[in-house]
């Protein structure tokens, strides 16, 4: 070998370990902890749904479905995969591991956490652990919001086995599925603010060290008939009012907001060190900005209407585009999809919106914002009830200005149930590094 | 001979070794997380044990097999794993600057000096000899105020147990034509291990800081204080 030659064989080698080794994301496909390595940059190749079993459809259990979503692939479009983990327990949202090889997928009803794993081969995630003790272990009911800490896995209660009210807290486990420890959320009145105890969403900013929470409510009203509770003045009082600010490291709320209407998705805009969070209020149709006033402290306050909120259009899931430029917020009851500004966070301008069904869930898009996908279920309980309960999975392309329909999947022409969350997966050779940490 | 030994001796007194190997890595391209706030007060936070920490079979200096466990316990230990070729800005030449800052910080710390240690464990027990990881450890291995250990192991398949112990993923990286590289994917962790070889925290590149890490090992060491005041 001449020198020429190893001197570029040297550089050669030089970046290709510049490029292969994982860091970690500051945001995974814009909502997941910014502990989450193995940011997808490129092109999603499976979209994993968690859905709910419906009695007497197929084999009536949940289960994870998983959708080959490269438009490549002689596939696309299509379930490739499904794995049952038996009975119905109120599937609702998953999380990974830091290291992207595990999904954590929970139950609100009987409170089991599903571990799949979907990094041996993401195109046929294999079940391998159940943990059964989130309730024994730490007093929470509704396991909802799977957020990865190093090492760990945060997961933010939705009510409690005293009174299935909606006090709650955090519990956090190892990524072995071992318990490792709980933290309340804040309730009374105290020099930090008057917390209600309810939890909802978890979201995490690294480089302040804050945590913020959102809030919901209880087992007791989540797993009501949506008709019946509305109907219901007392029910109607047990939702969440507000968020609380922690201090991450330390695992101690430093500050709680009065956020009327039940606060739930938390996004983080981490973009050029912008440091605001955006969150939805359901009962309010509201979006409110926490962010730091010019004295450091911080502050929510509300900035924008989300549809006309006397008609109670019910604000579900929020998506932020990587630049935090972008909002995508899906309304329930309308069965809108609405895109928002987000260029000034204090006054977001909706610019876009079209009804994407007759009910609408979660929404989730791709890290270069072209692609966002849908799906219906909000509860088994909650979700519209004859015609117009429609279960999909619908595809798009976003150029900007519009969204343009790829691929529908109907889940009840499909026997597989109910759609709710979603997660990206790729394989190795698609997973891009992320370009930075913090 | 003498004369060698007489001038090392004086390198060592004279110049520290962290600051020998700060300038010797100073081309080294590391990134460090952002740290736009206080970290909370030594003592003032719980560490609740996430884990024991992994043992296995591995190498120091030497083919003579020794295990993990020697170096992860009756001390604050933090261990991570690296390669000794690895360039990533925020891969392992973050982690071993992160262990350099937090050494200087242990050296000029009472409360700390004498009670921890920092293991670096090699991903590639290919080309990583125990030879290599000792000129990857450089003054530091010879420096007696923080003991810093530059392991090894026999093969992947010795590695393989303790990295599932931890729960450390490493993939090797293929080239197109489908042929193994020497490149490593890993994601960078750091593990805090108390005087009972239990995992007490984690560290990723997002939280790799040298300040919050110093008053993690104070709050163990407050801990195991308070324990012996009863």
């Amino acid at each position: 070998m001449n020198t020429l030659t190893r001197r570029v064989a040297t550089a050669g080698l030089l970046a290709l370990l510049l490029i292969a080794t994982v860091r970690t994301a500051t945001a995974d496909e814009t909502c997941n902890s910014p502990y989450t390595a193995r940011l997808i940059k490129g092109q999603e190749q499976f979209l994993h749904v968690w859905v709910l079993g419906v009695k007497g459809m197929g084999d009536g259990s949940d289960k994870l479905v998983t959708v080959d979503s490269d438009p490549k692939s002689k596939d696309y479009g299509k379930v490739i995969h499904t794995v049952s983990v038996g009975g119905r327990g109120e599937a609702h949202h998953m999380g990974f591991t830091d290291d992207r090889r595990y999904l954590w997928a929970g139950r609100l009803d009987d409170n089991k956490i599903f571990v799949f794993d979907v990094g041996s081969d993401p195109a046929k995630p294999a079940l391998v652990r159940t943990i059964d003790n989130f309730e024994s272990s730490s007093g929470y009911v509704g396991p909802h919001t799977f957020y990865a800490t190093p090492g760990r896995v945060m997961i933010q209660g939705l009510s409690n086995s005293k009174d299935h009210g909606g006090v709650t807290g955090i519990a956090v486990y190892s990524n072995a599925g071992e318990f490792v420890a709980k933290y309340d959320m804040p309730t009374g009145k105290s020099a930090i603010g008057t917390g209600d105890g309810y939890g909802y969403d978890i979201g995490i900013n690294p480089a302040k060290n804050v945590m913020l929470t959102s809030s919901f409510t209880g087992w007791t009203n989540y797993m009501m008939d949506l008709g019946t509770l509305i109907k219901d003045p007392e029910a109607m009082k047990n939702f969440g009012s507000t968020m609380a600010l922690w201090d991450f490291k330390a695992m101690k709320p430093t500050q709680v907001f009065e956020v009327p209407g039940a606060p739930l998705e938390i996004r983080w805009n981490l973009a050029g060190g912008a440091d605001w969070a955006i969150t939805a209020t359901a009962l309010t149709s509201k979006l409110w900005l926490i962010k730091q006033d010019k004295d450091g402290k911080w502050q929510a306050k509300a900035v924008a209407d989300i549809g006309d909120p006397s008609k109670i259009p019910l604000p579900v899931d929020i998506s932020i585009t990587a630049d935090g430029k972008g909002l995508w917020v899906n309304t329930f009851m309308d069965g809108k999809t609405r895109y928002f500004d987000m260029t000034n966070p204090e006054s977001p301008k909706q610019t876009y919106e079209i009804v994407s069904g007759k009910q609408v869930n979660m929404v989730s898009q791709s890290w270069d914002g072209k692609r966002v996908y849908l799906t219906s279920s909000l509860l088994a309980n909650w979700d519209k009830k004859g015609a117009d309960d429609e279960q999909f999975l619908r595809a798009y392309d976003w150029d900007g200005k519009q969204l343009t329909r790829k691929f529908e999947l109907d889940f009840y022409a499909l026997k597989l149930g109910r759609a709710h969350h979603m997660k990206f997966s790729a394989k190795p050779a698609q997973v891009a590094a992320a370009d930075r940490a913090r | 001979m003498k004369a060698a030994r007489i001038a090392l001796l004086a390198i060592l007194v004279i110049v520290p070794a962290s600051g020998v190997l700060q300038t010797a890595r100073a081309q080294d391209p590391v990134r460090r997380p952002v740290q736009d706030f206080v970290p909370p007060a030594a003592g003032s936070y719980r560490l609740p044990p996430i884990q024991d920490a992994g043992n296995g079979w591995v190498l120091e200096g030497n083919y003579f097999p020794r295990r993990l466990a020697r170096y992860t316990h009756d001390a604050y230990t933090l261990l991570t794993f690296v390669y000794t070729y690895c360039s990533d800005p925020v891969g392992c030449p973050l982690a071993y600057s992160t262990l350099d800052a937090v050494k200087n910080g242990v050296v000029a710390d009472q409360r700390l000096r004498g009670k921890v240690r920092l293991v670096c464990l090699s991903f590639d027990p290919t080309h990583d000899t125990p030879g290599a990881m000792q000129t990857y450890g450089g003054l530091n291995i010879r420096d007696t105020r923080v003991p810093w250990h530059f392991l090894t192991t026999y093969s992947m398949t010795t590695l393989a147990p303790i990295l599932d112990g931890y729960g450390q993923d490493i993939e090797v990286v293929h080239d197109a034509s489908g042929k193994a590289t020497r490149a490593r994917t890993h994601m960078l962790k750091m593990f805090l291990i108390d005087r009972q070889s239990r995992v007490r925290e984690i560290y990723s590149a997002a939280f790799l800081q040298p300040e919050v890490i110093l008053n993690d090992l104070r709050t163990l060491a407050m801990e195991d204080a308070a324990m012996q005041a009863r």
